[in-house]
């Protein structure tokens, strides 16, 4: 045995180190509550200090519809990549991966990151679908997230893209109906409170702080069919006729809404590579042209109130020319002795200038001023034109000369359909509204009624075998409208060979209930005649626009105006 | 000492009935068995909740971790098995020879090849696909020579200065061995439970004194005049004062006590373990446990460990009455090391002692140490058998435990 030493440890010795064990476990404890109880709110503050964060809730913007309810913008869930950089670069070797997924060139992505390593928040690509996100994300690197944000989707595309404009990335307005209205639409986004974990990626939502406000939905006045229909008819006119661009606007006369409003060229507002202002801008409202002979019916109007004419009163216009000072002004050809009904109807210049002579020095200016023309419509679309009247006493006799035919003043589409719409209601000028409007809107009284219809009933006649507008007719309804055909200011002078082809009109003409213009620029196939360029738009759309709206025909079936329509070889006139 | 391991009963009888009594004879010690059971199960539990999030990040398999601490676990109650079925006798005699082996097993760290380089420290080699840190191994197998060191020279120890040295050359061989690593933790762990055992073995105050002073010395001249270690030790003293860099990882354990509270945030829903806090697997485990399972589980493995090292100075105790003097060192030498490593672990998870690189043992993620503390509970489970078998035997006391 050599295990013959005796008892070698003292129990003094094991007490001791029996001691020291329970101490020591007597030390831990007390720390332990210490930190457990007594250090707690300091060390959970200092814990939610490091992980819990306030983030912002996309809110939902707000709907788009036309009148009836049909969709034209709205907001679909996608989702933005961002990264800290600084975390980020720390799975740098997974870099390439991240890049082929998102379709990112590799070395830009690089530099971009990099470049920005003292910030916390750098976007790597934005609005993706969120399918296409859960695969960056299922690559599970450290520092890259996700932020739910809305994109805007336009299901009628190129056909409403002007009226309704478009967002920029951060879902704000920038264009259009989307800008004017973009406090109505803009949701208020909330506020969360998350936890992350050290990485940066959000492991749970704690508490929502603030409820994120949608947007509010915005009906518009459009009718989706009809701004279909003006599209497509505008569209191939503008193509047939290889005109460099074109506008239509349909307003309803009884309340100012805007039915339809469309140009050309259009865009793709779903495509953001693509934008251009050329493109882009809403023509209808934001370019001025001089009206031209469609300013004819104010002229005659201005007449009628002046009580020096009579719809049957006679103006000479022979030899079809007209001289004042160093200027002549031209008529198609010699009309002779014509009241004033033919000088509209066949649109004679010496006729209008030599009335407006006749009148009063600031009667043409007071009515084309009460129907709108020179100033906004007070449509409140962004970036809208208000047109250019001088007044008249300033003028000299050949400027307030060619007024009356439309020259040496400037208006948008848009105003002249609305001047128009005066000559649909009896007088009565409304505010034009791109909203629906519901109940009967209050109007201020611009002309007496009287001469309102008498000028009306001339304006049948232009449509009419004789008329320069015999195209813009429209089987089972009276028509009544005013052909224009625009020589473009240049400098130094009027072009001889660039036009503007234009159509103003209402229907049905016993009953007015729209109003609706037609513009054609520098159309460049041969025929630049606002009767046979702009017109057959007028008359295709206007004919599906009263179809749509259930209007009741106003005159019984008379195939024989309808024959002399197609019959009748293209003899418009300015 | 032949004649001792004879009396050693064959395993085999172990469950027999005793006829005196009528009692089932249970060979193992209850309470000792009650503490390791909970604590290895209760260490699963955690090791799987602190490792998911590190785990499918780096692995893609949130249960890559709990499957390899499960495999550990089999290994180590293998080996734990075997290690119970050898005599204490054997160890005895192996104790220099285990010696040497301890100093191969450290240079082995270092050649290139085999030594595995983690964190800037060479703690472990590799073998085929499993890396072993050395270290672990090392702690036992010097508690196995050092006690049959006190028993040969006990008289040397209790009175002379050379007795009470010459195994301090061989403990300063190892611990430069392992400073080299380095591998402070384990220096540290592996004299202070030396020391334990040789306070035990009698040797007088003042040569203990002066070689605590002395190794007090050493390790401040250590702390000068490695950067690395100053910087953890002031880390340790005021974490909240660079909370970001050198205090970081300490701040995060105590932010994870704060916020456990009494009850704890609930299994799993730590925030902590979600890269806040670096190492919540391995060192910093109870820091997790003490979020998710609050001030009470906290309290409850603080006295399982406590209760597993009395049992374990209880069992040495009653070795020696049985005039087994090896026997008893080496429990002695077992509940201190363990001890010494819960008690270390926990502390530095709760900011009371500078942060060592300890695995909390039965609980940390980590083959090598579960394997090294198994070993021991076998081996502190074998001192209790004997010393039972030989109660038995000579009928002089009745079984309790």
């Amino acid at each position: 045995m050599s295990d013959k030493a005796p008892t070698t440890v003292s129990r003094f010795r094991l007490k001791v180190v029996t001691g020291a064990v329970v101490l020591a476990s007597v030390i831990l404890l007390w720390r332990a509550v210490d930190l457990h109880v007594f250090r707690k709110d300091f060390l959970q503050d200092q814990g939610d200090a490091r992980y819990l964060r306030e983030q912002p809730i996309a809110a939902h913007r707000g709907m788009i519809t036309d009148r009836n309810g049909e969709p034209l913008a709205i907001s679909t869930p996608v989702d933005s990549v961002w990264v800290q950089p600084k975390t980020f670069s720390t799975a740098y070797s997974e870099w390439p991966k991240v890049a082929r997924l998102l379709d990112l060139d590799l070395q830009k992505m690089q530099r971009k990151v990099l470049q920005r390593k003292d910030r916390e928040f750098v976007y790597l690509k934005r609005h993706i679908t969120p399918a296409l996100a859960q695969k960056v994300m299922d690559l599970k690197l450290p520092g890259i997230s996700l932020q739910r944000e809305y994109h805007r989707y336009y299901p009628a595309g190129e056909v409403t893209a002007h009226v309704i404009g478009f967002t920029n990335v951060d879902d704000k307005g920038q264009e259009g109906l989307e800008l004017a209205y973009d406090n109505w639409l803009r949701g208020v986004p909330g506020r969360q409170r998350v936890l992350k974990d050290r990485l940066g990626r959000v492991v749970r939502h704690l508490e929502q702080l603030k409820k994120p406000e949608s947007g509010k939905i915005l009906q518009l006045s459009l009718d989706r069919r009809l701004q279909y229909l003006a599209y497509r008819e505008l569209k191939r006119a503008v193509l047939r006729h290889k005109a460099r661009s074109g506008s239509a606007v349909v307003l309803d006369v009884q309340t100012g809404e805007v039915l339809a409003m469309v140009n050309q060229p259009s865009y793709n507002p779903n495509d953001r590579g693509q934008f251009k202002s050329s493109h882009t801008r809403n023509r209808a409202v934001t370019d001025v042209f001089e009206p031209g002979s469609a300013i004819k019916p104010f002229t005659v109007v201005a007449a009628l109130q002046s009580g020096r004419f009579r719809p049957g009163s006679m103006v000479d216009t022979a030899p079809g020319r007209f001289r004042l000072g160093r200027a002549v002004i031209h008529d198609v050809r010699n009309y002779g002795r014509i009241n004033v009904a033919t000088v509209l109807q066949k649109s004679s210049n010496v006729g209008a200038s030599k009335i407006a002579l006749a009148l009063p020095v600031d009667a043409l200016w007071k009515v084309n001023d009460r129907v709108g023309f020179g100033m906004s419509t007070g449509s409140g679309f962004p970036g809208e034109a208000g047109g250019l009247l001088s007044r008249s006493h300033r003028l000299r006799e050949i400027e307030r000369a060619t007024l009356a035919y439309g020259y040496g003043l400037s208006v948008t589409p848009l105003q002249l359909a609305r001047a128009y719409s005066v000559l649909a209601s009896d007088g009565i000028l409304r505010p034009v509204s791109f909203l629906r409007v519901s109940g009967p809107v209050a109007g201020r009284r611009v002309i007496r009624a009287d001469i309102v219809k008498q000028v009306r009933r001339m304006l049948e006649m232009v449509v009419q075998p004789g008329g320069t507008g015999t195209r813009a007719q429209i089987a089972g309804y009276r028509v009544a409208g005013k052909t224009g055909t625009v020589k473009k200011a240049t400098t130094g002078g009027y072009s001889e060979d660039r036009y503007i082809a234009v159509f103003a009109g209402i229907a049905p003409a016993s009953q007015p209930r729209l109003a609706m213009v037609v513009t054609i620029n520098e159309p460049r196939n041969g025929v630049y005649y606002g009767g046979e360029v702009a017109a057959p738009v007028f008359s295709r759309v206007m004919a599906g626009a009263l179809r749509m709206l259930g209007v009741a025909p106003d005159e019984s079936d008379n195939p024989g105006l309808q024959l002399a329509a197609f019959a009748r070889p293209a003899g418009g006139r300015p | 000492m032949m004649q001792q391991a004879s009396q050693a009963m064959p395993l085999g009888k172990a469950r027999k009935t005793s006829r005196r009594s009528g009692r089932e004879v249970f060979v193992f010690d209850r309470w000792l068995l009650l503490a390791v059971v909970s604590l290895a199960g209760l260490g699963l539990v955690m090791v799987a909740s602190a490792s998911t999030s590190i785990a499918e990040r780096q692995t893609g398999d949130a249960f890559y971790y709990l499957w390899r601490q499960l495999i550990y676990l089999g290994i180590a109650l293998a080996l734990a098995a075997a290690a119970f079925a050898v005599p204490m006798a054997y160890w005895k005699k192996a104790g220099p020879g285990l010696m040497l082996l301890n100093v191969v097993l450290l240079l082995m760290v270092f050649i290139p090849g085999i030594g595995h380089e983690v964190n800037g420290s060479m703690r472990w080699v590799r073998l085929g696909a499993v890396n072993l840190q050395m270290s672990e191994f090392v702690k036992l197998f010097v508690i196995l020579y050092l006690a049959g060191y006190l028993v040969r020279h006990a008289e040397a120890v209790q009175t002379s200065a050379g007795g009470f040295l010459r195994p301090l050359f061989v403990l300063v061989l190892l611990a430069v061995l392992l400073l080299l690593e380095p591998d402070y933790g384990a220096v540290a762990v592996m004299l202070m439970t030396a020391m334990g055992m040789m306070w035990l073995g009698g040797a007088r105050l003042f040569q203990f004194l002066l070689l605590l002073l002395a190794l007090s010395g050493a390790l401040v001249l250590l702390i000068l005049v490695s950067p690395y270690r100053m910087e953890r030790l002031t880390g340790f003293l005021n974490p909240w004062a660079d909370p970001f860099n050198s205090g970081f990882q300490l701040t995060q354990a105590l932010i994870a006590f704060g916020r456990g509270e009494w009850f704890g945030v609930g299994l799993g829903a730590s925030v902590q373990k979600l890269f806040y806090l670096p190492e919540a697997h391995t060192d910093f485990l109870f820091a997790v446990l003490a979020e998710e399972l609050g001030l009470i589980t906290a309290t409850l493995v603080i006295a399982l460990f406590l209760l597993l090292v009395l049992r374990a100075l209880r069992i040495g105790r009653r070795a020696e009455q049985r005039q087994r003097p090896y026997s008893a060192y080496v429990a002695y030498g077992m509940g201190i090391w363990i001890g010494l490593q819960a008690f270390t672990n926990i502390g530095v998870n709760m900011g009371i002692l500078p942060t060592k690189g300890l695995t909390l043992p039965l609980m940390s993620y980590g083959g090598s140490s579960l394997v090294a503390i198994f070993v021991a509970i076998a081996l502190l489970l074998r001192v209790d058998y004997e010393t039972r078998c030989n109660d038995r035997s000579g009928q002089q006391e009745a079984w309790a435990w």
